[in-house]
This record gives C-alpha cells, sequence and structure tokens, in this order.
C-alpha cells in the first residue's frame, strides 16, 4: 500500500496518473477519521496540479455518510480552486450514487457525472 | 419523562416481517465492519420478504442498497453513542412503510444537546440542511462527525426519522434513546 493505494478490508482507492483517475472500489463505510489517508490521497492529486481529474466510482458499491462527507468536502475544494476539470463515473443500479452523488453538482457546479 | 422528537411511531403491530438483533457492546465492542455486516443482513432479509421483494435486478439493488445505507447509519450511530449494556437494532414491516429501529442508552447529561440538534434536523429543509452542513464541514476540517447521518436518510432516501428519549428506571444517569427511520415500500 502506498499514499496513492490505499487498501483495506474490502475496499481500495488508487490514483491513475496516466489517466488521471481516481478509483473507488469496494464498500467504504469507515468512521471518520479512518478516512484522512484516503483525504490525503485525493489532496496529493490535486497538488500535482492536473487539468482534469476522473472519479470512476462505479465499482463503490456502498459509501457511508462519513465518507460522502469526504467527497463533498473534496468537491468543494476544487471548487474554490476553480482550475481543475472534474468528471464522475457512476452507476444507476448503485443505490447511494443514484441517490447522493447529483448534490455533487451544488458543491461544485462545473462537474459532469456520467451515468452507465 | 418520555419526550418524542420527529416522526416517532410505535409499531402497529398490524402483522409482517419483523426481526431483533441485540448485541452486547459490555461484553464486546461492535467493531464498524460488524455494523456493515449488520446492515447488510437486515436488507438481504428484507429484500426475500413478500411484501418487498423487488420486482427486478434494478428494483432489487435500490432496496437493498437503501435499506442497507439506512440501517448502517442508525447502527453505527448507535454503537458509537451507546453507554449501556444493550444495543438493539430491530426491522420490520410497519403497514405500507419498512421501519429500521435503534436502541441504546446515552448519558442523561448528553439528553438536552441531542434534543436541539434533533429539532433543527426536522425544522428546515432536509436538503438544504444538508447543503449547508457540507458547507459548513468543509469550512472546519477538524470537526469531529461529518453530521450527515439523519441528513442523507432524510434529504437523499426520503426517510422519515423520529427519535424518543425515555428514563432508565434503575440508573438516573442514563435515557434511553430509539431512534427510528420509516422508508416507504414500493409495492412490486
Amino acid at each position: 500500500m502506498s499514499a496513492m493505494d490505499i487498501k483495506g478490508p474490502g475496499y481500495r482507492v488508487h490514483f491513475d496518473e496516466a489517466t488521471s483517475t481516481i478509483h473507488f472500489e469496494g464498500s467504504l463505510r469507515l468512521g471518520t477519521a479512518e478516512y484522512d489517508p484516503i483525504t490525503n490521497l485525493l489532496n496529493a492529486v490535486v497538488e500535482r496540479k492536473p487539468s482534469l481529474i476522473n472519479l470512476r466510482m462505479t465499482d463503490l458499491v456502498f459509501l457511508n455518510s462519513s465518507g460522502i462527507n469526504t467527497l463533498y468536502k473534496f468537491a468543494i475544494g476544487l471548487r474554490k480552486l476553480g482550475n481543475i476539470e472534474v468528471h464522475v463515473a457512476s452507476s444507476s443500479s448503485i443505490a447511494w450514487q443514484s441517490k447522493s452523488l447529483p448534490n455533487l453538482r451544488k458543491f461544485l457546479p462545473a462537474i459532469t457525472i456520467t451515468v452507465t | 419523562m418520555t419526550a418524542c422528537i420527529g416522526d416517532f411511531r410505535e409499531f402497529t403491530h398490524q402483522g409482517g416481517a419483523r426481526v431483533t438483533l441485540v448485541f452486547f457492546p459490555a461484553d464486546f465492542q461492535v467493531r464498524w465492519s460488524q455494523c456493515s455486516a449488520t446492515a447488510d443482513f437486515f436488507a438481504e432479509y428484507f429484500a426475500a420478504v413478500p411484501a418487498c421483494k423487488p420486482a427486478d435486478d434494478d428494483a432489487r439493488a435500490e432496496f437493498i442498497g437503501t435499506v442497507s445505507y439506512v440501517v448502517n447509519e442508525l447502527v453505527e450511530n448507535a454503537v458509537k453513542f451507546s453507554i449501556g449494556e444493550r444495543v438493539e437494532v430491530t426491522v420490520g414491516l410497519d403497514g405500507d412503510e419498512l421501519v429500521a429501529a435503534v436502541a441504546n442508552q446515552i448519558l442523561a447529561t448528553t439528553v438536552e444537546l441531542l434534543s436541539t440538534t434533533f429539532d433543527e434536523l426536522v425544522a428546515g429543509d432536509p436538503q438544504e440542511l444538508l447543503f449547508a452542513r457540507v458547507e459548513m464541514n468543509a469550512e472546519n476540517p477538524e470537526a469531529g462527525g461529518s453530521g450527515l447521518g439523519f441528513l442523507t436518510m432524510m434529504s437523499d432516501y426520503g426517510a422519515k426519522i423520529g427519535w424518543r428519549f425515555t428514563p432508565v428506571a434503575d440508573n438516573p444517569n442514563n435515557v434511553l434513546l430509539e431512534t427510528m427511520a420509516r422508508l416507504e415500500v414500493k409495492k412490486p
């Protein structure tokens, strides 16, 4: 496990620099403080100053409210920076994504979300 | 004295499936992954109950995702704040609703603060409260909990939430907190 590849029981979050994609996989139901390594990964990606960040959510089956908070806060941080394009790949068959991901547009109006 | 906030209603005992699971955290502290396993169990169990049974694969995925999210949030809260010997989790059908309820003891000294928090949650538009809370969290990165559990249940999942505080007969320092989330069951 490295700072850009976070693995735990039943989940993995990793960054693929070639495609500027952060992959979220499995089921993320951690305590608030346990999201720190993931927040650090997200911030480290931003520090590389990419013009585009892809968030691939299609393999993330569950995300609890602490994780949703982590994701929304990341979106607000990107809104404040204002110079990074963000694209989210989501799945219509995963309940939390159809219910909670559309809120990302509130926090980062320029975001694009693709639903498959 | 017993006090209710929000949409707290007893089960009406009209029949229908109901399951209760009791944890004894004094003997073994429930772990976060076990909250998740508990939520998944209830979701899978009720997906097979005829009154809930989803019509197709998409409906089943939505049902399981919804029930699992709501139960997981309730159980995480109950386990996190429990100071007593039992945490009780009940999920059951009540008319056209699937009800998820948790019961745990809390310190009597926290009741006032919790009551204020719950009053605020049910006083406004859940989505507006959610958006405001997330912006506030972003401004205060060191803040403890996200406070989004109930707001996401209400705003994103349409859950009706209620709470009830009841004194504990043999321990004036503790209060029993029951938290209930009601979800509409879509007819197959």
